[in-house]
């Protein structure tokens, strides 16, 4: 990055792990060096870029990359969180969150599904999504659909403040008397390696969700369109390096030589070899295991995920 | 043996259904629970963790293979129990109190349960009492702590701290891992080992039960 200036890449891919892929190429070939603040002193700096991803089919088969820092019945818990809000009772009080990184309460700051369904603001609680659904159901081509997390008053002190800052719907005629729904997603800041794959798991299930409740709505099919997913730093951290680049001398392989020895089945699963993981993992994780793990979640909530469980057990359910 | 071959390869590919039913033929075949423990299932997250630690697999193919060594053991736990036999060790695993982090220490506790160990996960967020009572009641050989934040690594102190006033410290070695940790905040709370990765913390906490 000789000229100061922050490189900026496109990828266009038909699949999620398509676009999963190409973006840590894209991003390690042309990405500039810069430190983040979660870079160690030993570490080199990160590999950055701005990025847009299209993926023209979000539920486009197979689904899932298996290039991720957690396991199946995990990425299935954090989808909870992000659509149902799992886990917004380990959100700290507000006094704490105040407090910025003098507080010692090490519960979160803030979760995805707390600000894009409950966002405070003065004295009043918006559920921003559901306004989007309304907006969108009214009006289709509406351009002011959309939600954001950043807080200006809570987020700035605290030490990991939200990536996701924005989401943004449209709908376009199908030109079979229904609509098309598109998505967009703004991110300030977003680990591609380690994180990029999980939220768009999460993301493009918000996304449908939006769809079904608009079709409720309007009475009309309304099909997903592309995912467009665009990050001002779009990164790959120094402490990650190891990982990618391997160690020959030692005989452990790089990411690409990984990726090289085996087929693109050989590393993606699809929907349906993954469901019977969201529903229980063996290991601990999976809608099941966290509605018996997770005795101080609230009814509401508990309940939203015993129906996505049971619509997860039905044959024709995508995850 | 064939069997055993076809049953470590099941545990790594993650059939759970082909594991229990191979597991099934080879018990009706009069092989021993035991013989079918070690060199089917264990070899099969021995295979597995091999290739975790030359960056051959993905971690989720480690976590789906682990479901398929656990449906077998499943089957296998009556047969051991009978035939008292004897795990490599006895492990309480756990992340500290105040971190919901369970990524690293989920993938720590199939890398041991793979290399032979009996594995007694806590989950997240577990408190200095609760480590006491299970390395009380069940007689561990072995406690795990992981953190992932700097703000809850120092619980890992209060832990080893609170084993010491139960007169505990000597009846169990303590291994830490986790982002924020090294070998050097392992020597400073007296923690018996410490492990840069997932891959490495089996053969580690094998080589303190030596």
């Amino acid at each position: 990055m000789k000229s100061g200036n922050i490189p900026v890449l496109s990828v266009n891919e038909d699949t999620i792990p398509r676009a999963y892929e190409k973006a840590i190429k894209e991003v390690w070939e042309k990405g500039a060096s810069i430190r983040t603040e979660y870079d160690r002193p030993e570490d080199p700096p990160s590999r950055d870029a701005t990025v847009i991803i299209t993926v023209r089919k979000p539920f486009g088969q197979p689904r899932f990359h298996r290039s991720f820092a957690d396991g199946l019945g995990g990425l299935a818990d954090y989808v909870m969180e992000v659509i149902h809000g799992a886990h917004d009772y380990w959100v700290k009080p507000l006094e704490e969150i105040l407090k910025g990184i003098e507080s010692k309460d090490t519960r979160w700051t803030y979760t995805y599904h707390g600000r894009l369904f409950e966002y405070r603001i003065e004295d009043k609680v918006i559920d921003q999504i559901g306004l989007m659904i309304d907006k969108l159901s009214k009006t289709g081509y509406t351009r002011r659909a959309q939600a954001i997390t950043w807080n200006p008053k809570l987020d700035p002190p605290t030490e990991d403040p939200p990536c996701l800052q924005r989401v943004w719907g449209r709908l376009c005629d199908d030109g079979k008397g229904g609509y098309i729904f598109n998505l967009n997603t703004h991110w300030r800041s977003r680990d591609l390696f380690k994180a990029w794959f999980e939220n768009v798991i999460a993301l493009t299930t918000l996304m449908r969700k939006i769809a079904e409740m608009i079709s409720e709505k309007t009475k009309k099919q309304v099909q997903l369109g592309r995912y467009v997913d665009i990050s001002d730093s779009l990164h790959i951290y120094g402490s990650y390096f190891r990982e990618i680049k391997g160690d020959p001398e030692k005989g452990i392989k790089s990411f690409f030589e990984k990726l090289e020895s085996r087929s693109f089945e050989e590393r993606t699963w699809n929907s349906d070899f993954v469901k019977p993981y969201f529903i229980n993992d063996g290991v601990g994780k999976g809608l099941k295991p966290m509605l018996e793990r997770e005795k101080e979640m609230p009814g509401e909530i508990r309940k939203a995920i015993e129906k996505e469980l049971s619509m997860m057990e039905e044959d024709d359910y995508i995850v | 043996m064939e069997i055993f071959k076809n049953i470590a390869e099941e545990v790594e590919k993650g059939h759970s259904d082909s594991v229990e039913n191979l597991i099934e033929k080879a018990l009706a075949q009069e092989i021993s629970a035991e013989e079918i423990l070690y060199q089917g299932l264990v070899g099969g997250m021995n295979i597995i963790s091999e290739k975790f630690k030359n960056n051959e697999c993905f971690i989720p193919e480690v976590l789906v293979a682990a479901k398929a060594m656990n449906a077998g053991l499943a089957i296998l736990n009556p047969f051991l129990a009978e035939a008292k036999v004897r795990s490599e060790g006895r492990v309480v695993i756990g992340t500290v109190k105040g971190d919901l982090h369970d990524i690293g220490k989920n993938i720590v506790a199939m890398m041991l349960q793979g290399a032979g160990f009996e594995v007694i996960d806590l989950g997240a967020d577990v408190p200095k009492e609760k480590f006491l009572e299970s390395v009380k009641n069940k007689q561990a050989d072995v406690v795990g702590m992981s953190a992932l934040i700097t703000t809850t690594m120092s619980y890992m102190k209060e832990v080893i701290e609170a084993l010491k006033k139960e007169g505990l410290r000597d009846t169990v070695k303590v291994i830490i891992g986790g982002a924020p940790v090294n070998q050097s905040y392992a020597d400073t709370i007296e923690a018996d080992g410490y492990a840069p990765d997932a891959a490495s913390a089996a053969d580690m906490t094998k080589g303190l039960l030596k």
